[in-house]
């Protein structure tokens, strides 16, 4: 055995295979001693996901030494769907390049996947400050994206200490959305500075359909005309980054 | 031109938008050769300015690029170097299919048979040095990298589907499955409508992706293998390979014997193929060294493109402004790039 990791149920693999395969139609895992990341930008280099899962994460976790495994994305997540709730995950990496998923309530149910070839060196990530932080729940963020989405391909977030505006607008017309400090689904607000960026939709849209299912909590930081980044915190995964670069604004 | 191995290979058929903010490495000349082919006049004759300079290979590369630039899609031209000798026979024989169309050509027109002299005009188109050098000029002012490949373009646009730097690979020709293109898109300057051959009416030609992975999967060979079956079929190295053997009873064989070596029915034919330089060319082709800094996007420069195409060209000035706006307009060609904050 050269990697190993149990989870109590497929969730956690669920929303991180479903939030890498909103960039990739590959990606390469590094497993270490201290547990398991992912770090890998879309082509076009305008999103970034980093994700960090630590080994008191899981529910058992085993690395002799340091390995890279390349995955296609879809597949393992077409796999990894078929598991319920319940139902406890294995996923091990033996000798014979062949990626182990272990389903397990009652009865045992084994897939193997074909590896591919790792590639990629390391990504770095973005320097950045933040002068706002929002934390909201997934939900809430998703019902604003597709607000906005009806009228416009993009969304531009302003917020000030009292509140924050989302807003969008197309040929067809303009969406505006204002939450206020104290609102239901909005946790917290900070802004140390008031900042104004706009974003590609598509991008949000798809990464927070994603993980919204996952529940938790979702932090939003950004700065003026700066990328955002957006922390999901699912229960039992380490640290879910998303980095968005924002739009040429007009 | 390139193998037939369409019969042998499973694709899937994509939408434009789904190679928005991809990667895309287009064999050069493959495609200009596609657009002298087809951009021509109603009796085949190719698109001129007012001095009778040929203007089909700019058109083709100025509407179709812009195309794809208003879908977000990043393109990188990688243009062909010197060919293997070994490739001397093929580009003979093309020499000559061209001749003889030419003047089938001329003989349609003289007789008045125009739709036949539009068939035979479509054969008949040669890649200049001038027709090369234009092309360069107006992809630069597009923005668009360009790649001077050693040997083959396609060797160096299929291999750099295997790098960080690009995802999938552009040609007409199935060679770039053999030359290892992880993925290959098919189409991707003609798709939309496109006329029949010889006959008044226009079909819809759709995207077709194809994956090496699946490929292998589906065929269960190796990419020798593979190599090996497009050997028998016949490639530009080969042309015709063996007599009588197709896309299915070369996969078939491949199947059964493994490689050539083993074809034991076949080996009197097989002696007068140089089939392990052959394979040699394929699976360890002269590429270019590229690297991120060779494939840098820039931001069109629309005044001299206008005054290119319109003032030096004759083309027409509000359709290719009117084409420009088209991609300043794109809502998808405004995220940045993260690498500004790394």
């Amino acid at each position: 055995m050269v990697f190993l990791a149990k989870t109590k149920s497929p969730d956690e693999w669920k929303a991180v295979t479903s939030a890498i395969s909103t960039l990739v139609d590959e990606a390469t895992f590094e497993a270490t001693v201290e547990g398991l990341s992912f770090r890998g930008m879309d082509p076009s280099h305008v999103a970034l996901i980093d994700i960090s899962w630590p080994n008191s994460a899981f529910d058992g976790y085993e690395c002799d030494s340091a390995l890279k495994f390349g995955v296609r994305i879809d597949e393992f997540s077409k796999l990894m769907k078929r598991a319920e709730k319940k139902d406890a995950v294995e996923v091990s990496v033996e000798e014979n390049s062949l990626l182990h998923i272990k389903i397990l309530n009652g009865y045992k149910r084994e897939y193997k996947m074909r590896l591919i070839e790792s590639t990629g060196g390391s990504t770095p990530l973005p320097k950045l400050n933040f002068n706002s932080k929002i934390i909201l729940t997934p939900a809430s963020f998703d019902k604003i994206l597709s607000d906005i989405e009806v009228v416009s391909e993009y969304i531009s977030i302003e917020s000030d200490e009292k509140k924050i505006t989302f807003s969008g607008k197309s040929d067809s017309g303009e969406a505006d959305i204002i939450i206020e400090s104290g609102s239901e689904g909005l946790e917290e607000l900070q802004v140390k500075e008031t900042s104004k960026a706009t974003y590609s939709l598509d991008y949000l849209s798809k990464i927070t359909k994603a993980i919204s299912a996952s529940g938790g909590s979702l932090v939003l930081e950004y700065s003026t005309k700066m990328p955002l980044r957006l922390e999901f915190r699912v229960a039992n995964v380490g640290r879910i980054h998303f980095y968005l670069a924002p739009r040429v604004q007009d | 031109m390139g193998l037939d191995l369409k019969p042998i290979l499973t694709h899937t058929n994509i939408k434009l938008s789904d190679l928005s903010n991809k990667i895309i490495a287009v064999d050069a000349f493959n495609t200009i050769h596609q657009f002298l082919a087809t951009i021509r006049g109603s009796t085949g004759e190719l698109l001129t300015n007012s001095q009778g300079e040929i203007t089909s290979h700019l058109s083709g590369l100025f509407y179709r690029n812009i195309n794809l630039l208003a879908e977000g899609i990043k393109l990188v031209y990688v243009f062909d170097g010197v060919s293997s000798p070994l490739k001397t026979d093929e580009i003979e024989r093309r020499h000559q299919v061209k001749q003889i169309a030419a003047e089938k050509y001329e003989k349609a027109l003289i007789q008045g048979k125009l739709e036949e002299a539009r068939k035979y005009s479509q054969a008949t188109s040669v890649l200049t040095d001038k027709m090369i050098q234009e092309s360069k000029k107006l992809l630069s002012l597009l923005g668009i990298p360009t790649i001077q490949a050693p040997s083959e373009g396609e060797a160096t646009a299929a291999k750099l589907t295997n790098s960080d730097l690009v995802q999938i690979c552009a040609s007409q020709d199935y060679d770039s499955i053999l030359f290892g293109a992880k993925r290959l898109v098919r189409n991707i300057t003609i798709s939309g409508k496109r006329k029949i051959p010889n006959r008044n009416a226009f079909i819809d030609v759709s995207l077709e992706l194809f994956n090496l992975e699946d490929i292998l999967n589906q065929t269960n060979l190796t990419s020798e293998q593979l190599v090996d079956v497009g050997i028998l079929i016949g490639t530009d190295y080969n042309y015709g390979g063996i007599p009588g053997v197709g896309p299915k009873t070369a996969l078939k064989l491949i199947q059964k014997y493994s490689k050539l070596e083993n074809i034991d029915q076949l080996q009197e034919q097989l002696s007068n193929i140089p089939y392990e330089e052959i394979r040699e060319l394929f699976l360890k082709p002269k590429i270019a060294n590229v690297t991120t800094n060779d494939i840098k996007f820039e931001p069109i420069d629309y005044d001299k493109v206008v005054e290119f195409l319109s003032t030096e060209k004759n083309f027409s000035p509000d359709r290719i402004n009117s084409a420009l706006e088209k991609v300043q307009n794109s809502e998808k060609n405004k995220n940045q790039s993260l690498e500004k904050w790394f």
